[in-house]
């Protein structure tokens, strides 16, 4: 079967719901009660959204959310941000080392927090253009958008752990 | 008016928060629970409250305030799990849907027992009646550490994180005591030659300042002779007290390295799933030396250094203080260095662990696998990823390697300054004063005495270095050691028989909390029964069996054998009543015999042909030059996939087990092997409980039960014909495999004619 993908301006979408989107192409098909969610939720955060119905089935792939119209993807972008919630670390004000796991305590984008990780081996990702992925034990997850760019102390603070 | 009893929360409400809810209770209304939840409406960390009582769901709004909803008016709750957070959300009898609080992943679980409730209650259960279950969903949450919130595995379990130092020691004394005799004899020893190594520098003062000036060649002869002596002792003790050390030392690793591979063999799969096998190993092999060798030391040679020390600084203050004064000078200097670089260096040591690592997995990845990358001309990428990491070795290493270079070259340049400041200070005074308290041979003694000092000081001075990667290397053997096991080898309960009656009862299970692979499986199996599994892949048929076979705990609801809960079964025995044929069957390299016998060790040769015989697999072994003692390589190199196959269900017959499992034993062979497997399953399964997964579904022409699961919940459950009249997913399985069947057929009769 065939993917159907979505590019430039073949159709509208509309938010109807905090995490839901309709979908009309301009030559009248209509899907309702979508979920727009990420193909790459780790390495591509606005590139290739898949659009799914309530059983999971998927109605069309957005290439990227560049292509679409600013009203779409506006809408898109604020289900997803509804949906993914990517707490960003902007300083480290402790990481200490409890016999392999890790007690973190950080300020986010979304206020302070404390959390661990189990294992560093699985749950830190450093990719290559710099940012972090961390999974805490919870299965939430944090990022580092970028290594460079956290102060000189946090950075000494996470450098002795990754 | 009832007592208000204390509500279950998971922690305290937030300052006010009790006040303003409390007063939106009506008269009489009882709070039976409140879950404290993480995260805002617009997804910032701040406090939200779920409240539940007898009459209403209550829950905080953005301002704080609270919104009561009787249960009349819900008519449904529900999670809805995102990434990284979750929401609970409340369909309203009028059309409309809440969306209540909104929380992470911590306190999902909770929220989850929340919407049950709530669910419950408005479909017309008493809130009493459903307490008990939101006391447990409470209880298990306090199974965390008090001090780090790890979760522990059981209640009263100690958290393996929050041990002191102090336990570490404590734990490695198990490894030490019972070479304490040796280590005794070896540092009485020790003392004995440190003290004869204490004695030249002041036979040479004899030397310089009487014997020599005085030409007593008879009491040169004896002093010489004495110094033989001396030098005999110090090195023949010393060899003896090596080979001594070194046998302890060997036998302390031996039984460390024993004991972290017996753990691990008794570590749960879980833990397995988040290791990497590489990681396993080098501490098996790696830290376990670096642990002896820092053992040894701690035990000796800072007794032996520090019995030195002591013993140098008591002799130079003896012969002259004011020199000693001078000479110890340069000390504070040392010590100050070596805790910089203790300091800078710790990292560095946890990094080239780490990098090393990452080294080693590569390899247990990719050796296995080089099948793959062959056939995918791989070669070339494989190199350059063992490169890449490699070389990432290499960098953190190099690193490391300045530091621990260019130190040891500023201590010992310090040191040397130090005894310029002897030669120049006391070589005044034996110039200045000639026949004062400073004698010439005094001052050679003591220079000698000087340059040993520094021995221990320097030797203190690293053992912090080789303590810190001593401490990292027992962190991690003590995370194999300390991991709870799945069940200590010996409990639990051992049924003179199990008759092989299984029942799942309401059983929920997650590997992670984001998604349920299974959710609320409810089944009986009854002694004798022969249950298809089928389903698509990731329906969650193969986990059904893992929790069955206890290679996972943690699931929710219970499941019982012979009505006895499986938890409480000691795992050992209950596996030795099962009988397991995987997918891909594994094979130790040993012979085939050996691999045959391996779930019964002490099986009599012919217990072992008749087993081989059972499978199908007693001609084709046969048939092998070596036959039974035919050794297979890594993987079972040189048999094929259904000889394999036929083997291990082999291995399975010979245990007698009360219940048989196959997870898709035939999906990987041809139909005439398939046909001979299928033959020897059918001789086996007679009067065993029998559970067997399936793709293809002419396997299950034996069952007389057939389990249908789908996304992790069982839809359809009774037998072939029950469920063909249903006309549901199975009817639509069977006709899809029968049609793709006949068109296989029909091409074939096409090709012939």
């Amino acid at each position: 079967m065939a993917r159907t993908y979505i590019e430039g301006d073949e159709a509208r979408i509309e938010r109807t719901d905090f995490c839901k989107v309709t979908l009309t192409y301009y030559d009248g098909r209509v899907f309702e009660d979508l979920e727009p969610r990420r193909l790459f939720p780790l390495s591509g955060l606005h590139k290739y959204i898949t659009l799914l119905d309530p059983e999971g089935r998927e109605a069309a792939i957005i290439r990227s959310l560049d292509t679409l119209m600013p009203e779409s993807r506006q809408a898109v972008e604020a289900c997803l941000e509804e949906f993914y919630l990517i707490p960003r670390i902007t300083g480290i004000y402790d990481i200490t080392d409890k016999k392999g796991s890790l007690s973190w305590h950080v300020q986010t984008d979304r206020g302070e927090r404390r959390f661990s990780i189990r294992n560093r081996h699985s749950d830190i990702k450093v990719l290559y253009d710099g940012r972090v992925l961390i999974r805490d034990s919870d299965d939430n997850r944090y990022e580092i958008p970028s290594l460079d760019r956290l102060d000189k102390k946090s950075r000494s603070k996470l450098k002795s752990e990754i | 008016m009832e007592t208000q009893t204390k509500a279950l929360t998971n922690r305290p409400l937030p300052d006010g928060t009790e006040e303003r809810l409390r007063s939106r209770l009506e008269d009489g209304e009882r709070l039976l629970f409140t879950v404290v939840c993480d995260l805002s409406p617009t997804g910032g960390y701040s406090d939200s409250v779920l409240a539940v009582t007898d009459r209403h769901v209550l829950y905080t709004e953005e301002d704080g305030s609270f919104t009561a909803l009787p249960y009349t008016d819900i008519a449904e709750a529900a999670v809805k799990r995102m990434y990284g957070n979750a929401r609970l959300t409340m369909r309203k009898k009028d059309g409309g849907t809440v969306r209540a609080v909104r929380f992470t992943y911590a306190v999902a679980s909770l929220c989850d027992m929340a919407a049950a409730f709530i669910n419950n209650v408005a479909g017309g259960e008493t809130p009493d009646s459903e307490l008990p279950a939101a006391e447990a969903a409470f209880d298990r949450m306090k199974l965390v550490c008090p001090k780090c919130g790890r979760r522990l595995i059981r209640e009263g379990a100690e958290c393996i994180r929050c041990q002191s130092k102090g336990k570490i020691v404590s734990k490695l004394w198990k490894y030490v005591a019972p070479e304490k005799k040796p280590l005794i004899i070896s540092l009485i020893m020790s003392v004995i030659t440190t003290a004869m190594a204490l004695l030249p520098p002041f036979i040479t003062k004899m030397l310089v300042d009487e014997i020599i000036p005085n030409s007593d060649k008879k009491m040169l002869v004896t002093v010489v002779a004495f110094l033989f002596g001396a030098y005999f002792i110090q090195h023949a003790v010393g060899a003896l007290r090596g080979y001594i050390l070194r046998i302890a030392g060997d036998r302390i690793v031996l039984h460390l390295r024993n004991d972290v591979y017996l753990k691990a063999q008794y570590l749960p799969m879980k833990f397995y799933d988040k290791t990497s096998t590489g990681s396993v190993i080098n501490r098996i092999s790696g830290d376990t030396a670096t642990l002896q060798a820092f053992i040894l030391r701690i035990t000796q040679e800072v007794i032996v250094q520090f019995f030195m020390l002591v013993g140098i600084i008591i002799i130079m203050f003896a012969l002259e203080w004011r020199l000693t004064l001078l000479s110890l000078l340069p000390v504070p200097a040392v010590v100050i260095g070596v805790k910089i670089f203790g300091r800078k260096i710790a990292p560095f040591y946890k990094r080239i662990w780490r990098r090393w690592a990452a080294v080693t997995s590569v390899l247990t990845d990719s050796i296995p696998c080089i099948r793959v990358i062959k056939s995918f001309a791989g070669e070339k990428r494989a190199v350059k990823r063992f490169e890449k990491y490699n070389e990432e070795w290499l960098k953190v290493d190099v690193r490391s390697a300045r530091i621990t270079s260019v130190y040891p070259y500023i201590v010992g340049f310090v040191v040397t300054c130090g005894s310029l400041l002897i030669w120049s200070v006391g070589g005044g005074w034996v110039i200045d004063e000639p026949g004062g308290p400073l004698s010439l041979g005094l001052l050679v003694s003591f220079i000698s005495y000087a340059s040993m000092f520094y021995q221990p000081v320097n030797f203190f001075a690293y053992l912090s270095d080789s303590y810190q990667s001593a401490l990292a290397a027992a962190e991690r053997i003590l995370d194999i050691l300390d991991a709870e096991p799945e069940q200590s080898p010996e409990d639990g309960e051992k049924p003179d028989v199990i008759r092989g009656r299984i029942e799942f009862r309401n059983v929920s299970f997650s590997f992670d909390r984001t998604k349920k692979v299974l959710s609320d499986v409810s089944v009986t199996i009854e002694p004798g029964d022969i249950v298809g599994i089928v389903g698509t892949t990731g329906s969650g048929k193969s986990t059904l069996i893992n929790l069955l076979m206890k290679f996972y705990d943690g699931y929710e609801g219970e499941i019982l054998v012979d009505g006895i809960d499986l938890r409480k079964l000691d795992t050992g025995y209950f596996r030795s009543k099962i009988g397991y044929v995987q997918q891909e069957p594994m094979m130790f390299s040993d012979t085939i015999y050996n691999n045959i016998a391996y779930g019964v060790p002490g099986a009599h040769i012919e217990q072992v042909i008749n087993a081989a015989d059972v499978a199908n697999a007693h001609e084709f072994i046969a048939r092998q030059p070596d036959a039974y003692d035919s050794m297979l390589g890594e993987r079972g190199v040189g048999l094929s996939g259904g000889e394999k196959q036929r083997i291990s269900i082999a291995r399975a017959v010979l245990m007698n087990p009360s219940i048989l499992i196959f997870d898709e034993a035939t999906a990987a062979v041809d139909s005439e092997t398939e046909n001979l497997i299928q033959e020897a399953i059918e001789r086996l399964i007679s009067g065993r409980t029998t559970l067997m997964i399936a793709h293809r579904l002419s396997t299950l022409r034996k069952a007389n039960k057939i389990i249908v699961v789908d996304q992790g919940r069982i839809i359809e459950c009774g037998s072939h014909d029950e469920l063909m009249a249903l006309g549901g997913k199975y009817h639509r399985l069977i006709e899809i495999q029968s049609m793709s069947e006949k068109l296989r057929r029909s091409k074939e009769e096409e090709r012939f004619e």
